[in-house]
Parts: structure tokens; C-alpha cells; sequence
């Protein structure tokens, strides 16, 4: 018995440790900070005031008020849906694609697709800082006005014009071009579960292809629908690095190209520098990702999933 | 209704030839078993006459329209999978009246065929049911069903008993026969049990290497085996093979033993100039004993094994390089001493010659 | 056996391929052009979109001049070589502590949830799920105030190192709740007989896991190395708030490249020199991965 307490202790302590040290101690840590005044990261001098819920106060007043961090809040409800959507159905549909093409060039498009979400964030960025670039040389407009569309250079995530829809279509577009990926490789090795018997006699009973995803494909894979919206969703809400170097770059406008996520890292980190009301914004997003994070695990039965480990004696 | 023909067909998977230039006439009606040890190509027959194969050259033809380009659906057939492939999702009925729907038949039309064919099928209870709350044999059935239920011009079945225990295995062929033949539905049937094959077959296609080895009633099959590879694949125990040598008087010799062919295979043999014969008969045409029997033909070798099975003892006597099985009464049998020397007595009119060349039986050789 | 691309050979597949491949290229546009844009015009004179095609030529002018360390044709250089050099090297040295950290952890861990029985196992099945989408933005300001409490007992000439060590273990945190999901698959693929029949020849836990369990599970191992080192590699937050500012990766060297949206002070071919030798090791990792992605992300959602 001894012995496999040292064993277990031996395997699980150090990632334990770094759970602890990583995830939880900073959960509570970073409430207790939303309770202090902490700013320009004075810890020794602000991390023993206690002024209960101020920051919390201070937030609701700028929200209730402050245009530009309604535009966050808008921007945020805005970009997670829109994002969803396409991240789930876009992902869907090139999983559809790949699986009924041949392995090989579905293999191509897997990987070409794949590549945004390996590419470091800085490189994925400054190929949009080129892409979306407010002079000639932004390749969008350099193809806008070859095409004659336009005649001089637009800046879409910046000209008040545009807003809030050129940033938002900007913010979008990149992160989705991410997102379609996760729900592509869900989806497609969801269908390469299916036993090919499957297929093959809807094909002899006649079904075409489009029936045969409406009636076998989607129908099995209903649990990995939930999954990729679910999860798309947490991931959305709380991704910011992507939008960060644009809103950075001043590829996009700072107020309406930013997510309520990327709020609270600009305002710990660049802007203001106030980590008392940063924890406060960040501390909602924790209990929105605690929240649906259980829902989430009790939605799709995860419990049941995890079998007993039968050999362990 | 439909006869099936295939001319010439071969089917390749990259190096591999699944199907070796099969030509193969299946008759209207009819119960066709393919039959063959695992990996002979039958599976990819079937496929090939469902239309999931395309064939990499000959042609396949439905009552002699070729059909070789068309998909399943326009070949209407049915078709029953080794696992089944029920859809999971949907329930029994809902399984069973798919292919109906496909075809936008009309609800209520839909709603009466699949209680018709439930209830020839004794599943009509079971259609509220999902697959996974079926036993082994009752999702045969409903398989069965939804195969049955789009009034195929052709059945063709995988392995479909292959799931099933002994007992039920046999209850269920033996409905499968019946129905076959009630509704005189053309159908092709795969398997590699042979007991399978012979109890419902009305024509056996043995298949081995993606060639047809033999193609004829079960009777045919297992009296009078075309070569020496159906002769030891058919029966349990299969036929016996043991090689002899052709003497100058046309007797044939084996350790000894001499043996007088009967003259049409003499013939053969002077035809052919065949030094050696190969000569196989049934383990229940042989006893064996401790002295050469009268009016028998009776080589020479070692008494292996006895392996007594109730009345009967299989017996196992190596006759130079060739093993040989012989079934008789245990109670003979027990009275000889394994790694004796003993004789195998064969009946003379029940042995048949193969050209050890190309281990052809004579009599299916042109005279 | 069924045939090997799912359907029915009698269907006419190669309209069915030529569509779909058209259409998916078509949605590819983006990712295509963008990409190649980077590397071509690191190649080039100038930025290959919004030039005349006559005036394009081919240089690796862009590379020395990232290399030595300068900005533009005209000005003298920002960095000398050394600190490109330096930032090249901070970025493996992310890179390849994150993926060591991260594979062992995960790798021990993995095991324990797939085959040992403790209280609480379920718990932290479902938890590590949790942790894998927490915010990990609500997290960072506490790991940062940690940071800064934990670096003051320690002698200020040693800040850069701990600088380092403490962003290479609070990146690789964001890793290892998903990659212990990754490692429990392939473990739970194992069978328990070849980890029995160690058992009873007298081998302890470890040993058996060392010697028997681990040559067993080489190709989890590998992906999530791969894997983490990609993840290293790309770091940016992380970097950008933990390491000093003279400690750049090429992550906060791009990123400060172009901050603020100047075009006059940066050459921006050099910047794509940049980013394609930052894009490289990442192109040539993944190509080794791609194929376990599938494999990874299954197990990673499925017991
Ligand atoms: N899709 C495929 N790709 C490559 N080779 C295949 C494929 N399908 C069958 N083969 C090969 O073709 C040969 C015949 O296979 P087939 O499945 O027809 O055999 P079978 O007689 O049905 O065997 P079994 O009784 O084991 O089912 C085998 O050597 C098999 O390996
Ligand atoms: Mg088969």
C-alpha cells in the first residue's frame, strides 16, 4: 500500500503541482486582487488594501457609461456568435469535403488548413497586418483596386467609416480562419468512426450523398456537434492573443476590435495598467467558463465516459 | 426474374488480384453459395455483382443487360453485411423502411411493407426496438428485412450467420432456405462453412485465389471433386490423397499394394503417359487394420493418432509424405498401437484419380 | 474488407473530387495567397502586392539585412547580429523547455489516469477538461503578481534566468491538461497484460512504465512533444509579459517590429525575412504531426 502511494505520488505529483500552481492558486488569487486597488503592479503596496467590491462598482459604472467599453461588450457578444457560427458550420463543412474526397487530397487540405492554428500567433498576425495593411500595399486592397472597387486605399479596421463592421469583419475572419479547424478535425475523424458498412448500404439502398449525410453522418455524430460548440464557444470568449497584435499593430480599431478578454489583458498589462479592475473583468469570465465549463461536462456525459481502470490490482 | 452473369471479370486492389477472370453464369431463382477458404475472394465477388466494386476488366451482366458501370441503387439489389450495418440511430422500423423512403414511396405504402416483411421475418414485435437492444439473431433478421424489403431483383448475402452460435445458425439457414425459395428470389450467398454451403445450396461455386475452382450441386461437389484442391476442402475430414506409381501393366502401386484402376480411367492414364496418380477417397471409405484386407487397395504407413469421438474414431496414418484421416467404429480402432505399422484399406470403386500435373480429376478431363 | 475511400466504386468519384477539390481551393484562397505573400516577399525588393510585376526582383537583401540586425536599406542597425542570433536561440530555448516540461508531466501524468485507481480520479479526469478551456486571461494578472512576489527573495543577477525557467513552466501549464488527455489515450490503448506479466515478474510501477509502458506509447510521446514545441515556439503573451524586454524571442522581436502600425521606420520584406524564419521550424514540425492529429484529437475527447 505504501509502495503505491510513493508510485502514484511519484506520477501525478509534479503535474499536480503545476495544476496548483498555474490554475488554482491564481483562480482565487486573482478574485482576492479584484478586492484591492492594485495598479502599475505595486503589489507590495496595494495587495494589503482590502476596498471590497470597488472595482466591481467602478466596472458596472464604465460599462452602464462609457461608450467605448459598451463597444467591447457589443464587439464580444458580436464576434463570439458570429464566430461560432462559422467555426462550427464552416468546420463541418470541410469536414464533409475532406471525407468525401480522396485521402490524399483530403490529407493536402487537412494540413493546409491545419497551418493557421500551428503558425506562431506573431507570424499568423503579420500575415494580416500584410493581408488587411490601410496603404496600397494590404493585399486586399491592392486586389480591391486592381479590380477597381475602390480607388484609393481603405483602411477597414480603422476608418470610422468602416466601423464598427470593418474591424469586426477583420477580427472575425482571422480568428475564424482558425476556428474552422478544430471542428474540421472533430468532425472528420467523428465520420471516419463511422463503420464504412454504413455507407456502403445506404449506397445500396439507394441514398445519395446528400442523403447520406442528412440521415447517417450527421444523425451519429450529433454528441461531437455539441462538443465543437461548446467548446468553440469557451474558446472564443476567452482568446485574445490573435486580436492583441492587431489592435497593436493598428491593423484594427482598438475599441471595436476588442473582446472583452482582450480588454482585460490590455488594461492589466498595457493600457491602464489597473490590475484591480482587470481582475474584476477577468474574474467574470471565470465564473461564465466555471459555469458552462460544468454544464458542459454534464451535457456530454463525460463522467460516464471515464471507465475504471479494470487491470489496476 | 434476374439471372446474373459475369463474364471474364478481374478485380485488382493494387498488387493483389481479389478476383482472377471469372466467368460465372448464376441461373434465375436460383441459391448460389460461394464458398472458399478465408481470403479467396468471395467477399469481393459479391461486392462486384452489388456494385460497391467496380470491376478492372470484364463485365457483369442482369438478365445479359450489362450493368457493370451501374451503381447499387440501379442494380437493385440487397444486400446483407457480415456485421449487419444496421443504422444505430435509427430504430428497427425506421432501418427496415429506409430504402422505401429513398424511394419516395408514398407513407402508407411504406407503412404496409415493412409490417409485411416484419411479419414473414417473425420481427414484428421488435420494430420499436434501436439495433443495439437486438441479439445477434434478430438483428440478422431485420438485416434480412431491409434487404428484402425493396423487392430486390437479387439477394446477396455476407457471411450473414457468421454471428450467430451453432444452434441458431442452423435454425436460421434452414429458414433461409425456405424463404429463398417461397419468394424464388435469385440469390448469392458467401460463406466458408462448408456444412453452409452443402445443407442450402442449390449450386456451390468454390472459389480459391480469386479463381473458380469448381462450380456444381452440392452433390456434384462432394462425389466428384473437379481437383485436388476442392477434393481437400470439401468434407469433414476432407478426401485423402495419396500418390502411387503407374506399373507397366497399368496397375497402380503404392507400398506395395497394387491396385487395378477401372478400364476409362486406364485409358486416361495410358493417354496422358502419367507415371505417377494421385488417388483420393473419403476417410469413410477406408479401414484401417493391422494386415492388408481382400479385395481392397491397402498402402502401408504409420499409425499416427486415435482420436476417439463418441462411436466413431478419426484415425490418423502417415503414408510417406501424405497424412491421411480415416473415420471408423473407435471400438476397431482402439485395438491398434500408435507408431505401428498398419494398413489403410480403401475401397477401389470409391477412388478417384487426379493428373498429378494439374491435379485435375480424370474424369473431367475430355476423353 | 471494404474499399478503401468509403464509397461505392461504382459512383463516378471523379467529378465528386474535382468538385469538392475545386471548391475547397477556392475557400484556400486566403490562406494560400497570405501565406505565400510572407514568404515570396522575403524574397523580394519589395512587398510582391501593390508593386508594378515589372519592378519585382529577387534579392536576399532582406535576409542580411534582418540578420544584421538593421531595419531598413538606409539605416544603420537597430540589433547588432548577436541579438538576432540571441533571439533565435531565446526562442528554442522557450520552445524546447515547454516541450520538455510539458511531455513529462503529461507523460506521467497521462499514466496515472489511465491505469491507477486513486480517490478522486474521476474529479480530475473532469477537472483537467475544465482547466484545458479555463480562461487562461482571467488567470494571467495572478500568475503575473506571483511572479513578481516569488522573483523578490531571489538576487536580482539571477532574474533573467528565473525569468526564463518561469516562463517556460507557466506556458507549458496551458499545455499539459490537454496533453495528460492525449497521453491517458494512447496509455488506455495499451494492453494490460503486458503491464501485468511485468508486474508479476517482480518489476515495481515505475519500472514497468520506464521499461515496458513507455516503448509502447513512443508515437503519443512524440506528438506531444511535437506538439508542445509548436506551442513554445509560437509563444507570445507569455514572453511578452514575463521575459525583460531585452530578452526577445522572435515572437516580441516581430511584435515590436510593428507596433504602433509605422511603416516608415521598417522595411517591410524584412519583416517577412522575419516571419518565414520564425514560420520555418513550425512548417517542418508539423509536417512530421499532421497525421497524428486526428489520432490525438479523438482520444483527446473520446474515454
Ligand atoms: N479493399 C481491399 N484492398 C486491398 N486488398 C483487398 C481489399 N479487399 C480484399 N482484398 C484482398 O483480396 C483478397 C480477397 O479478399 P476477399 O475479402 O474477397 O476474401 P474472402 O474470400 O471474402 O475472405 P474471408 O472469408 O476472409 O472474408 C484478399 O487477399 C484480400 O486481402
Ligand atoms: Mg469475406
Amino acid at each position: 500500500m505504501k509502495i503505491r502511494k510513493t508510485s502514484l505520488l511519484f506520477f501525478l505529483g509534479p503535474a499536480l503541482f503545476v495544476v496548483a500552481l498555474f490554475y488554482i492558486i491564481p483562480l482565487f488569487l486573482s478574485v482576492y486582487i479584484s478586492f484591492t486597488p492594485m495598479v502599475d503592479w505595486n503589489v507590495n503596496r496595494y495587495l494589503t488594501q482590502f476596498i471590497g467590491l470597488q472595482n466591481y462598482e467602478r466596472l458596472f459604472h464604465i460599462v452602464m457609461y462609457d461608450p467605448d467599453m459598451r463597444a467591447v461588450v457589443i464587439t464580444t457578444v458580436v464576434f463570439v456568435l458570429v464566430t461560432l457560427v462559422i467555426n462550427v458550420f464552416g468546420g463541418l463543412l470541410l469536414a464533409l469535403a475532406t471525407y468525401f474526397m480522396d485521402e490524399k487530397m483530403s490529407a493536402a487540405y487537412q494540413g493546409l488548413w491545419l497551418l493557421p492554428r500551428m503558425t506562431p500567433i506573431a507570424v499568423y498576425s503579420l500575415l494580416w497586418y500584410y493581408f488587411f495593411h490601410s496603404s496600397g500595399i494590404g493585399i486586399l486592397n491592392s486586389i480591391l483596386l486592381k479590380l477597381h472597387l475602390i480607388d484609393h486605399p481603405i483602411a477597414l479596421g480603422l476608418d470610422p467609416k468602416y466601423l464598427p463592421w470593418g474591424a469586426w469583419f477583420i477580427i472575425i475572419f482571422v480568428n475564424g480562419l482558425v476556428g474552422v479547424s478544430y471542428g474540421m478535425i472533430i468532425f472528420y475523424s467523428a465520420f471516419k468512426s463511422i463503420p464504412k458498412e454504413l455507407i456502403i448500404a445506404a449506397r445500396v439502398d439507394g441514398a445519395s450523398t446528400t442523403r447520406i449525410i442528412r440521415h447517417i453522418l450527421l444523425p451519429l455524430t450529433k454528441w461531437h456537434f455539441t462538443f465543437v460548440m461548446v467548446w468553440q464557444m469557451f474558446s472564443l470568449l476567452m482568446t485574445y492573443a490573435q486580436t492583441f497584435l492587431l489592435v497593436e499593430w493598428r491593423v484594427v480599431d482598438s475599441t471595436w476590435g476588442q473582446t472583452w478578454a482582450l480588454y482585460v489583458f490590455r488594461t492589466a498589462f498595457t493600457t491602464t495598467k489597473d490590475q484591480g479592475l482587470a481582475a474584476a473583468a477577468s474574474t467574470f469570465l471565470s465564473i461564465i467558463g466555471i459555469v458552462l465549463g460544468i454544464i458542459a461536462l454534464k451535457a456530454l456525459g463525460y463522467e460516464k465516459m471515464i471507465l475504471e481502470p479494470k487491470g489496476d490490482i | 426474374m434476374v439471372s446474373i452473369r459475369l463474364d471474364k471479370v478481374t478485380k485488382r486492389f493494387g498488387k493483389v488480384v481479389a478476383v482472377n477472370n471469372v466467368s460465372l453464369e448464376i441461373e434465375d431463382g436460383k441459391l448460389y453459395v460461394l464458398l472458399g477458404p478465408s481470403g479467396g475472394g468471395k467477399t469481393t465477388t459479391l461486392y462486384l455483382i452489388a456494385g460497391i466494386y467496380k470491376p478492372t476488366s470484364g463485365r457483369i451482366y442482369f438478365n445479359e443487360k450489362d450493368v457493370t458501370d451501374l451503381t447499387p441503387a440501379e442494380r437493385n439489389v440487397g444486400l446483407v453485411f457480415q456485421n449487419y450495418a444496421l443504422y444505430p440511430h435509427m430504430k428497427v422500423y425506421d432501418n427496415i423502411a429506409f430504402p422505401l423512403r429513398l424511394r419516395k414511396e408514398p407513407k402508407s405504402k411504406i407503412d404496409s411493407k415493412v409490417h409485411e416483411v416484419a411479419k414473414f421475418l417473425r420481427i414484428e414485435n421488435l420494430l420499436d426496438r434501436y439495433p443495439h437492444q437486438l441479439s445477434g439473431g434478430q438483428q440478422q433478421r431485420v438485416a434480412l428485412a431491409r434487404a428484402l424489403v425493396k423487392e430486390p431483383s437479387v439477394l446477396l448475402l455476407d457471411e450473414p450467420l457468421s454471428n450467430l452460435d451453432a444452434l441458431l445458425r442452423v435454425y436460421i439457414r434452414a429458414e433461409l432456405k425456405r424463404m429463398q425459395q417461397d419468394l424464388g428470389i435469385t440469390s448469392v450467398y458467401v460463406t466458408h462453412d462448408q456444412s453452409e454451403a452443402l445443407a442450402i445450396a442449390d449450386k456451390i461455386v468454390v472459389i480459391n485465389k480469386g479463381i473458380i475452382q469448381q462450380e456444381g450441386t452440392p452433390e456434384q461437389i462432394y462425389e466428384n471433386p473437379r481437383n485436388v484442391f476442392v477434393a481437400t476442402f470439401i468434407g469433414n475430414p476432407p478426401m485423402n490423397i495419396v500418390k502411387g506409381t503407374v506399373l507397366e501393366d497399368g496397375t497402380i502401386e503404392t507400398t506395395g499394394s497394387r491396385l487395378t484402376p477401372p478400364p476409362a480411367v486406364l485409358e486416361k492414364i495410358k493417354r496422358l503417359k502419367l507415371k505417377n496418380i494421385l488417388m483420393a477417397f473419403r476417410p469413410e471409405n477406408a479401414v484401417v487394420s493391422e494386415h492388408p484386407m481382400e479385395g481392397r487397395f491397402s498402402p502401408m504407413g504409420d499409425l499416427f493418432e486415435v482420436e476417439p469421438l463418441g462411436r466413431d474414431a478419426v484415425v490418423t496414418v502417415t503414408v510417406g509424405e501424405f497424412v491421411i484421416k480415416v473415420v471408423m467404429p473407435t471400438r476397431e480402432a482402439m485395438q491398434l498401437r500408435i507408431g505401428s505399422k498398419v494398413h489403410v484399406n480403401i475401397d477401389p470403386s470409391t477412388i478417384k484419380y487426379f493428373d498429378p500435373n494439374t491435379e485435375l480429376n480424370l474424369e473431367y478431363i475430355e476423353a | 474488407m471494404m474499399p478503401e475511400t468509403t464509397d461505392v466504386e461504382t459512383i463516378n468519384r471523379r467529378r465528386m473530387n474535382l468538385a469538392l477539390g475545386i471548391v475547397v481551393l477556392i475557400a484556400s484562397i486566403p490562406i494560400l495567397v497570405t501565406y505565400f505573400i510572407l514568404m515570396a516577399s522575403s524574397f523580394a525588393n519589395q512587398m510582391i502586392t501593390g508593386s508594378m510585376v515589372g519592378q519585382l526582383t529577387f534579392t536576399l537583401k532582406n535576409w542580411i539585412l534582418f540578420f544584421e540586425g538593421k531595419l531598413t536599406v538606409a539605416s544603420a542597425a537597430v540589433y547588432s547580429t548577436w541579438d538576432i542570433l540571441r533571439y533565435i536561440f531565446n526562442t528554442f530555448i522557450v520552445a524546447f523547455g515547454v516541450m520538455l516540461v510539458t511531455t513529462a508531466l503529461a507523460t506521467m501524468a497521462g499514466y496515472a489516469c489511465s491505469r491507477m485507481k486513486f480517490k478522486g480520479r474521476k474529479f480530475l479526469i473532469q477537472l483537467l477538461i475544465l482547466l484545458h478551456a479555463f480562461p487562461g486571461v482571467s488567470l494571467i494578472i495572478a500568475v503575473y503578481a506571483l511572479y513578481i512576489f516569488s522573483k523578490g527573495p531571489i538576487p536580482s543577477q539571477w532574474w533573467t534566468l528565473y525569468a526564463f525557467i518561469y516562463v517556460i513552466v507557466a506556458r507549458a501549464a496551458l499545455e499539459i491538461p490537454m496533453d495528460i488527455w492525449i497521453m491517458k489515450g494512447f496509455f488506455d490503448k495499451v494492453p494490460w497484460e503486458v503491464e501485468w506479466s511485468a508486474l508479476i515478474d517482480g518489476a515495481s510501477r515505475i519500472k514497468v512504465w520506464k521499461d515496458i509502458i513507455l516503448p509502447l506509447v513512443k508515437p503519443g510521446i512524440a506528438a506531444v512533444a511535437i506538439f508542445s514545441f509548436i506551442a513554445g515556439w509560437g509563444a507570445l503573451i507569455y514572453v511578452l509579459v514575463f521575459l525583460p524586454p531585452t530578452e526577445k524571442t522572435l515572437a516580441t522581436y516581430i511584435a515590436g517590429l510593428l507596433a504602433g502600425g509605422s511603416l516608415e521606420v521598417v522595411h517591410l520584406p524584412v519583416v517577412a525575412a522575419a516571419g518565414t524564419l520564425y514560420l520555418l521550424p513550425t512548417l517542418i514540425f508539423f509536417s512530421f504531426v499532421r497525421r497524428y492529429m486526428l489520432q490525438t484529437s479523438l482520444s483527446g475527447i473520446k474515454g
